[in-house]
């Protein structure tokens, strides 16, 4: 920092205040906040898939899935969070199913609803429903086989899953309106219970209440049946003993004569919400909370609140952003003020990371699992590796190489995350057979990390061939740097992959009895280790020059792309043409993207700049 | 890279496809099975000695092309051309360092289209297929894109049992060749050694490892294993005393028997009528065609007028080939009878048709006959007393699975309880069993049992290459550190 001048110390100052104001957009209310409290709303916990979370993760991860995306943008262009959009949903179903939010890219699909508009993707429920029955019948027909279908299948068959995610979500606080809203729905059913206390047993009158009775007993058994969430805690009027739905909250209700609170108070939160009345609404939800923290076990519910903010920050997002900015940096300062420009970026890259790492922590503290759990945080975790281990590179050479590498590898690998967490909740229960601490706290991240290295080698390779061949040459000094790099690299990966691969060996051998079964991502593993230690060996007996070892880390790329990506492609993807899905197809597009620099390694001459400088 | 070794390596693509295309035409791969051109067993030894004299050869042989096509090179004044003798040149060609890269190279191309492959074969027949051979040859899927275009296109390539072998000998060559003690380099010896004793654990795995499972349901027990991938033709003599005495032959005594097995305490000889690895059988009433008669006149088939037919073996993960043979016994006193046999006759496994014993008697004595799921028997009998399947709440995602059972031993006339869960198998006996799967609503629990003698050498070698690869990392970083600082 010492050594900077004027312009470089100014500029140094621009890049962190940018830095800052990225991580204030993120602090940031997501929309403008509305009539009504969604924030408390949505640090309410529930009980989905297996965990206890905030209503925000629900809203977040059912908006992805039914809309590709978390905001919602109403016809006239107006944004919200995807709370809101979530609260309106639960709170007040009727309204929300005009809300388009269906996303259709298919232009058949948006055909056999009626619409040629080939602009609109967004459908509300209501557009649809006057489709159900001719996408039933449609989706009916599609191919059972999953990996056999068409684009238009496919297409269908995720329509077919937004809608159910949608459908399973509605009526999961009030139920669908029977007499008017739910406060009615509600004090129907309480003077019908009253009535029929009051009422002597076989009479007329009572008969005619009891029938009554279990017209709603057969509605809410209905209704038990088709809700995704368990939003209702133990205890309660109704002696539950575990987190429960609605459906099955009402129906004990009508056995024993008394109607939860807490599913009373959102009747008249969904009231106060409908008739925009912020004042009301605030008070149900202060009425909420005091239910919540009497009956929530507070050990059980005490990360929630975390994760909501956790989720609100959305640190990969930003640390993506900033790792942008870092290759960027990085890049300028092959041009020029060289070694300031690339300390600028290292110090970036370290900001990038420092958020990184807290979005790591987050994710271990909420879970409590170690940081790799499946293939989204593989993706976190790969790219985390990356930039670690470049910190220390790069501070020892300080030329822009390493950080330029690893940024762009962080960048790229925080894109896949990030489209990876379209599948659903990224912090999912485990599988039993997974559901070892030990084992996935030492063989998966040290796999993981082999992946690292061996992308970064590759990425090296990239930067190296690139910079040789089509931006003027590289320096003599820089590219014997390079090489000693990618060298270092490789050894860590097979070190690492190597090391991952016998512990995972281990593991296959204590739970299914072989150490070694040919598995597709064991093959995957043992591959990785076997072009390491050929590009090793290649160095070592100077079979290949420098381009070459380049060109063979940058193979590496391909092949930890298949093993990291491919083999999970295999059971479902291969057997047809259905495999040109949308992850096939990038990764497809990323291996030619890596024979294409590889060519360009054979077509165009080594630049002879080295010896000028 | 360097385009000359890349021109040797598909040289020996080229060599191994040659070589197997004659071994084809020889015939000689048709005990290999059906469908895949691959050369077996002692044939396959054989070839990959002869590969391993020609891999030596080759870099010697293309460097003696390279010279001879620039003849100018090769004639430079002061560097006469000695005449390599053929050990020499053997020695030369199995130690250098292009054949390492070559073999290092060729493994990968093998690992992958091998993981390919189990697409179609399922894991067990891909493995066996590429990793237990000496060559393999890798088809076009149809199912892949242009698939009906493309599916000419056949690609020869070295197995798991010639690379495999070459490795060793490469790495045992190259190591008296070139290896000076130092301590720089005293994390190779161990990695390269680790490396060769995880080869030859691995082969001996492949070659002795058996896999068995045991269906219990609750309350029930037994004293025997079942082969996942092994039949066997069994005849039983329920005897006088209380134990059975029971004759086992492997089921491919039956397809090469030539006709006829016997074992001299048994009074009567088997004619093996009719043989198919994988068949289907049917009712003749549920048959849509005309099928002729059958020749059984006793047991299930005849009883149930059952039809037979061969069908090819089916090599898909988790399907079972449906082994079944015709047999006809004949004692001194003439013909007894022809049973059709076949493993899907079962009395055990659940979801499935209850099947009852084939049994007969023939000089006063009961016997069974059968085709069976090979059995190893265990020195105690197991009894699951419960199975449990939790899930997390809310959800159909399983959190655990585990089986409790007891061990009864009949010889000490003790037993003891243990619990069979993921991650978590029982020891006993030599063998290992593993929580595996369940069936009807929970009731009942499938182990996964494995008998391997090598299991012990992975750990024993991935250890040993574990350290030299550290030690080698560590100290080049020390190197490294120390140039650094010198400079």
């Amino acid at each position: 920092m010492k050594d900077f001048n004027r312009a470089q110390k100014i500029t140094a100052g621009i890049l962190i205040l940018v830095c800052f104001l990225l991580f204030a957009r993120s602090w940031m209310p997501e929309s403008p906040v509305g009539e009504v409290g969604f924030a408390a709303f949505s640090e309410l916990p529930v009980q989905e898939g297996g965990r206890l979370k905030p209503i925000d993760t629900v809203a977040r991860t059912s908006k992805l899935i039914i809309s590709g995306r978390q905001r919602f943008i109403d016809e006239d262009g107006n944004r919200y969070g995807a709370n809101e959009w979530f609260m309106r949903l639960l709170l007040d179903p009727g309204a929300a199913a005009d809300d388009r939010v269906f996303r259709i890219d298919h232009p058949d699909v948006v055909g056999l609803l009626g619409e040629h508009n080939e602009e609109r993707r967004f459908f509300s429920l209501r557009e649809l429903s006057r489709h159900f029955d001719t996408i039933r019948g449609e989706f009916e027909q599609i191919n059972p086989e999953p990996a056999l279908r068409s684009s238009y299948e496919n297409a269908l068959a995720n329509l077919q899953k937004a809608i159910v995610v949608y459908d399973n979500l509605a009526y999961n606080l009030v139920p669908p309106p029977l007499f008017g809203g739910p406060t009615e729905t509600y004090s129907i059913i309480q003077r019908a219970l009253r009535d029929a206390a009051d009422m002597e047993e076989g009479s007329d009158s009572r008969r005619t209440v009891d029938n009554a009775l279990r017209l709603f007993e057969n509605q809410f058994q209905r209704l038990s049946g088709n809700l995704s969430l368990q939003p209702i805690p133990p205890g309660g009027p109704n002696g539950f003993d575990e987190w429960h739905n609605l459906g099955v909250s009402l129906q004990r209700s009508l056995q024993n004569g008394e109607i939860d609170p807490i599913v009373l108070a959102f009747g008249r939160l969904s009231k106060a919400y409908r008739q925009q009345d912020a004042g009301a609404a605030d008070a149900e939800l202060a009425i909420l909370n005091r239910l919540y923290s009497e009956r929530a076990d507070a050990h059980q519910v005490r990360k929630v609140p975390f994760e909501r903010s956790f989720n609100h920050l959305s640190p990969f997002i930003y640390s993506m952003f900033v790792y942008m900015l870092a290759f960027l940096v990085a890049a300028l300062s092959w041009l020029f003020w060289g070694r300031s420009l690339a300390l600028m970026a290292l110090w970036i890259m370290a900001i990038g990371f420092a958020v990184h790492t807290f979005g790591m922590g987050a994710r271990i503290y909420i879970q409590e699992r170690p940081p790799v759990t499946n293939l989204y945080s593989s993706a976190i975790f790969v790219g985390w590796g990356a930039v670690l281990l470049c910190l220390f590179i790069e501070k020892r050479f300080l030329n822009g190489i390493a950080a330029a590498a690893a940024s762009l590898l962080g960048f790229a690998s925080l894109i896949v995350a990030h489209y990876l967490s379209y599948s659903g909740d990224t912090l999912e229960m485990m599988q039993a057979v997974l559901d070892s601490n030990f084992w996935l706290a030492t063989h998966v991240p040290t796999v993981t990390i082999g992946y690292s290295a061996a992308f970064l080698a590759g990425f090296l390779g990239i930067v190296y061939i690139l910079r040789d061949r089509l931006f003027g040459g590289l320096p003599k000094e820089m590219g014997r740097g390079i090489e000693s790099m990618v060298y270092g690299v490789t050894c860590f990966a097979l070190l690492f992959s190597f090391i991952g691969t016998v512990l995972g060996g281990i593991w296959a051998d204590q739970s299914w009895g072989r150490f070694w079964g040919w598995d597709p991502k064991e093959n995957g593993a043992l591959m990785i280790v076997l072009w390491c230690a050929l590009i090793l060996h290649a160095r070592w007996g100077k079979v290949v020059g420098p381009t070459g070892i380049m060109q063979m880390a940058i193979t590496g790329n391909i092949i930890t792309a298949w093993s990291w990506f491919g083999t999970n492609m295999l059971g479902v993807g291969l057997h047809s043409y259905g495999f040109m899905d949308s992850a096939f197809f990038w990764l497809m597009a990323f291996i030619v993207s890596q024979l294409l620099v590889i060519s360009i390694g054979w077509v165009i001459p080594q630049r002879r700049r080295s010896l000028e400088s | 890279m360097h385009l000359g070794l890349l021109s040797r390596f598909v040289l020996i693509l080229a060599a191994s496809g040659w070589i197997v295309s004659v071994v084809n035409l020889m015939h000689l791969a048709e005990r290999s099975g059906w469908m895949i051109p691959v050369v077996d067993d002692l044939p396959s030894l054989l070839v990959s000695t002869l590969l391993v004299i020609i891999a030596g050869l080759t870099p010697v042989a293309v460097r003696m092309v390279i010279q001879s096509a620039r003849p100018g090179e090769a004639q430079t004044p002061g560097k006469k051309r000695k005449p390599v003798s053929v050990g020499k040149a053997l020695y030369n060609g199995l130690s250098s360092i292009q054949l390492t890269i070559m073999l290092l190279a060729g493994s990968v191309i093998l690992v992958f289209f091998g993981t390919l492959d189990q697409v179609h074969y399922g894991i067990y027949h891909a493995q066996n297929k590429y990793f237990a051979h000496a060559f393999v040859v890798w088809e076009y899927p149809q199912q892949f894109i242009w698939g009906e275009r493309l599916s000419w296109f056949h690609l020869t390539m070295p197995g798991g049992y010639l690379l495999g072998p070459l490795l060793v000998a490469n790495l045992s060559v190259a190591h008296f060749r070139y290896f000076r003690p130092s301590w720089k380099k005293v994390g190779i010896p161990l990695i390269h050694g680790g490396i060769v004793l995880l080869l030859l654990g691995q082969l001996w795995t492949q070659v002795k490892q058996v896999d068995y499972f045991m269906w219990l349901g609750e309350g029930e027990s037994s004293n025997f294993v079942e082969a996942f991938h092994y039949d066997e033709f069994v005849i039983i003599d329920k005897g006088d005393s209380e134990r059975d005495r029971v004759y086992s032959w492997d089921v491919a005594a039956l397809e090469n028997a030539n006709g006829v097995i016997s074992h001299e305490e048994l009074p009567f000889v088997i004619d093996v009528v009719w043989f198919a690895k994988n068949a289907a059988i049917f009712p003749r009433s549920a048959a849509r065609t005309e099928y002729g008669t059958m020749p059984f006149d006793r047991g299930l088939g005849a009883e149930r007028d059952y039809v037979v037919l061969a069908m090819p073996p089916t090599y898909a993960e988790g399907e079972r080939n449906v082994t079944s043979a015709i047999i006809r016994l004949s004692g001194e006193e003439g013909r007894i009878g022809t049973w059709l046999v076949s493993n899907i006759f079962r009395q055990t496994l659940p979801l499935r048709e209850f099947f009852p014993v084939q049994s007969f008697e023939y000089q006063g004595r009961e016997y069974e006959v059968a085709i069976r799921f090979k059995r190893a028997y265990l020195p105690a009998e197991l009894e699951l007393i419960e199975f449990r399947h939790d899930r997390y709440p809310g959800t159909d995602i399983p959190h655990n699975f585990s089986s409790e059972m007891r061990i009864h031993n009949p010889e000490t006339g003790t037993s003891r309880n243990t619990l069979i869960y993921m991650n978590h198998p029982l020891r006993f006996g030599g063998l290992t069993f593993y929580q595996a799967s369940f069936a009807d609503e929970d009731t009942k629990s499938m182990l996964q049992v494995v008998s391997n003698p090598a299991r012990w050498v992975p750990y024993i070698s991935s250890l040993i290459i574990s350290l030299g690869l550290t030690l080698q990392f560590v100290i080049s970083l020390f190197v490294h550190a120390r140039r650094r600082k010198t400079s």
